[in-house]
């Protein structure tokens, strides 16, 4: 094997898992909002990133639009399906002390979605297929498919813009004030309900924009989130709980895991994914990109 | 409770027992499919059990119900193919017993390291790592395993449901027993402690993480058992039916929705939603697990305590974030 093994070769790995490793990131900002907030581990994540993807493939099939002109359309009505959905689900939920309950509401919500899908759309893989899709560059000796790049750049432009909500604007600083600590928040004042339901809203248009470019590169199907779901906790654990940017880095690091993986060790890839993400719950529980060593 | 109403309900269980022992002695009855819903039944009630010790009474939200299930499968499957080849492997207790401890075994090699060092979320998330990798080494086993395609035993020496379904009862009786028994013994006051403060409980002089590594390797020498009794009946395990996380979910939603932390709580969760699930199954088979997911929701947003309420003074009380900032408010005055 080692004969094979060139520098380009390991460009190309590192590369591909990086632009692969930003759709982690994606989805594990957007679980992180919810979990930092609410504390609820938002297992339907994954599915409703494939919701919005097949809503991608819908648009571009039957209206001929093409998929990143659809994220305009699908934040808002994500914004809004996710503000629906805390008021319909997990309103209740939240205020409970049992996280189980959360959880469980979150894991139903995943086996409606995928069933739904799969009903309507049956389960064979779908995928975008614009004009541009095979198209590419090189770069410094690496090949990169333009859809995988603008993936890797939208997943960028949103860790940017939900930094900047987060810091700058007053709403922004009440979700952060929120997943400090509940009680005191709403001791000054933040209405949790609001909070929470603006989180959920941000997460799931989140989810939105990594469906939409997700099913522009890569191939989905309708029980395609769960696995994803699990990648983004993995994302989400190797960044440290809570912390943005450390999601973003979570998910390029377990692309990259994954790709030099599957590679060197076929068939383990997920096995190798898993174990990382174990030792770095039980070494690192902080996570691995967070310099101050605060309990988790 | 009255002595009286007890004594009441032990011979109300008993006649119930009885029932459901002489069921498959009715002629015809082994051809219903009410005995192979109660079959079912049985195989949710213990792995529902399972979970109910270590979530329901340690408050350790365990999501590796599946692999245990799994891990007990396919050590029936791999004893009842090499050990016992060709010998008297159906329901043999000893392949019964292998599954169960193997299933622990592989909880206490797990549980000490992630129990010493993750609570909470953290610990779930853990176990649900440890499920993901059991799948993976199962596909990729090679000859031990038989990859994705799994194990196939030996042809149905039985041919009639009487024998699953029996020793199905007798798992279950002995699961929720054994559960009745725990939580009345010394080591089941210490799991409850564990469960409402771990700190409390370490300082009250409780080894916190030898009854939780207690607590979760009976609860996956349960579902080992479980894993076993449903190799048993399907006759081939394979990562996609053993290792399917449906495994972990129904048993967590039977316990939720019965009461977790009580002993009757998951027998009649998994009774309730059984019923439900074979009927969208007979019924609606296509849309089954849209039904499912909505049972789920509903289930959860009206009932988060289950149908026996007896934990709700504590899980259900709702944060009083209104009453506290009312009161931020009084006290600013």
């Amino acid at each position: 094997m080692l004969e094979i093994l060139s520098p380009r070769l390991l460009a190309d790995l590192f590369v591909n898992g990086l632009l692969f490793g930003a759709m982690y990131g994606v989805a594990a900002i957007g679980l992180s909002l919810i979990f930092g907030t609410m504390r609820i581990i938002f297992l339907a994540q994954g599915a409703m990133i494939v919701l919005a993807g097949y809503a991608a493939y819908w648009a571009f099939q039957l209206l001929g639009v093409d998929p990143y002109l659809t994220m305009v359309a699908l934040i808002p009505l994500s914004l809004a399906v996710g503000a629906a959905i805390y008021q319909l689900l997990f309103r209740r939920a939240a205020a409970l002390e049992d996280k189980n309950t959360s959880l469980l509401i979150a894991v139903g919500l995943m086996f409606m979605l995928e069933s739904l899908m799969s009903l309507a759309w049956t389960p064979d893989p779908r995928s975008i297929t614009t004009g541009y899709t095979a198209t590419g560059f090189e770069v410094a000796g690496v090949r990169l498919s333009v859809t995988r790049t603008a993936g890797f750049a939208i997943a960028i432009l949103a860790t940017l813009g939900v930094t900047l909500f987060l810091r700058k604007t007053l709403v922004g600083k009440a979700v952060r004030a929120v997943s400090e600590n509940m009680d005191a928040a709403a001791l000054v004042g933040i209405a949790p309900h609001r909070v929470n339901m603006i989180a959920f809203a941000v997460g799931i248009a989140l989810a939105g924009v990594a469906g939409c470019t997700l099913a522009s590169t890569y191939a989905i199907d309708p029980y395609f989130g769960f696995l994803f779901s699990l990648k983004a906790l993995i994302a989400l654990a190797l960044g440290g709980l809570g912390n943005v940017g450390g999601a973003l880095a979570g998910g390029l690091a377990l692309g990259v895991i994954e790709s030099g993986a599957s590679f060197f060790l076929p068939g383990w890839a997920d096995a190798v994914a898993y174990l990382v993400f174990l030792l770095v719950l039980m070494f690192r529980p902080e996570g691995l990109f967070v310099r101050s060593v605060k309990k988790a | 409770m009255a002595h009286g109403s007890r004594a009441g309900l032990v011979a109300a269980a008993a006649v119930l027992l009885l029932a459901l022992a002489g069921a498959p002695l009715i002629p015809g009855a082994l051809d219903s499919y009410l005995l192979f819903f109660l079959f079912l039944v049985f195989v949710h009630t213990v792995l529902a059990q399972s979970w109910n010790l270590v979530a329901g009474y340690t408050g350790q939200i365990s999501l590796a119900q599946h692999a245990f299930f799994g891990i007990g499968g396919y050590t029936t499957a791999i004893v009842a193919t090499t050990v016992l080849e060709g010998g008297d492997f159906y329901f043999n207790p000893l392949a019964m017993l292998a599954a169960g401890l193997v299933a622990a075994l592989f909880a206490v090699a797990i549980g000490v390291p992630l129990l010493s060092r993750l609570a909470g979320d953290y610990f779930a998330l853990g176990t649900l790592g440890f499920g993901e990798i059991v799948r993976v080494v199962l596909v990729k086993g090679g000859a031990l395993t038989g990859g994705s395609f799994g194990i196939s035993m030996p042809p149905d020496a039985f041919d009639t449901l009487a024998p699953h379904y029996w020793v199905g009862l007798a798992l279950a009786v002995a699961a929720t027993a054994a559960v009745y028994g725990v939580a009345r013994s010394r080591p089941g006051l210490a799991l409850m402690a564990i469960r409402e403060d771990p700190l409390a409980a370490a300082a009250s002089g409780v080894n916190v993480l030898r009854f939780k590594v207690l607590a979760f390797a009976l609860g996956a020498f349960l579902a080992g058992l479980a894993g076993s009794l449903y190799a048993f009946y399907v006759f081939s395990v394979s990562p996609a039916g053993f290792l399917n996380l449906n495994w972990t979910l129904y048993p967590i939603l039977m316990c939720v929705m019965g009461g977790s932390g009580t002993v009757l709580g998951p027998v009649i969760g998994a009774f309730l939603m059984t019923a439900v699930f074979s009927a969208a199954n007979v019924w609606l088979p296509s849309a089954h697990p849209v039904l499912s997911g909505a049972m789920i929701i509903v289930v959860m947003i009206f009932m988060p305590n289950g149908i026996l309420r007896m934990r709700a003074a504590r899980t259900g009380r709702p944060v009083r974030w209104r009453w506290a900032a009312k009161q931020a408010a009084r006290d600013a005055d």
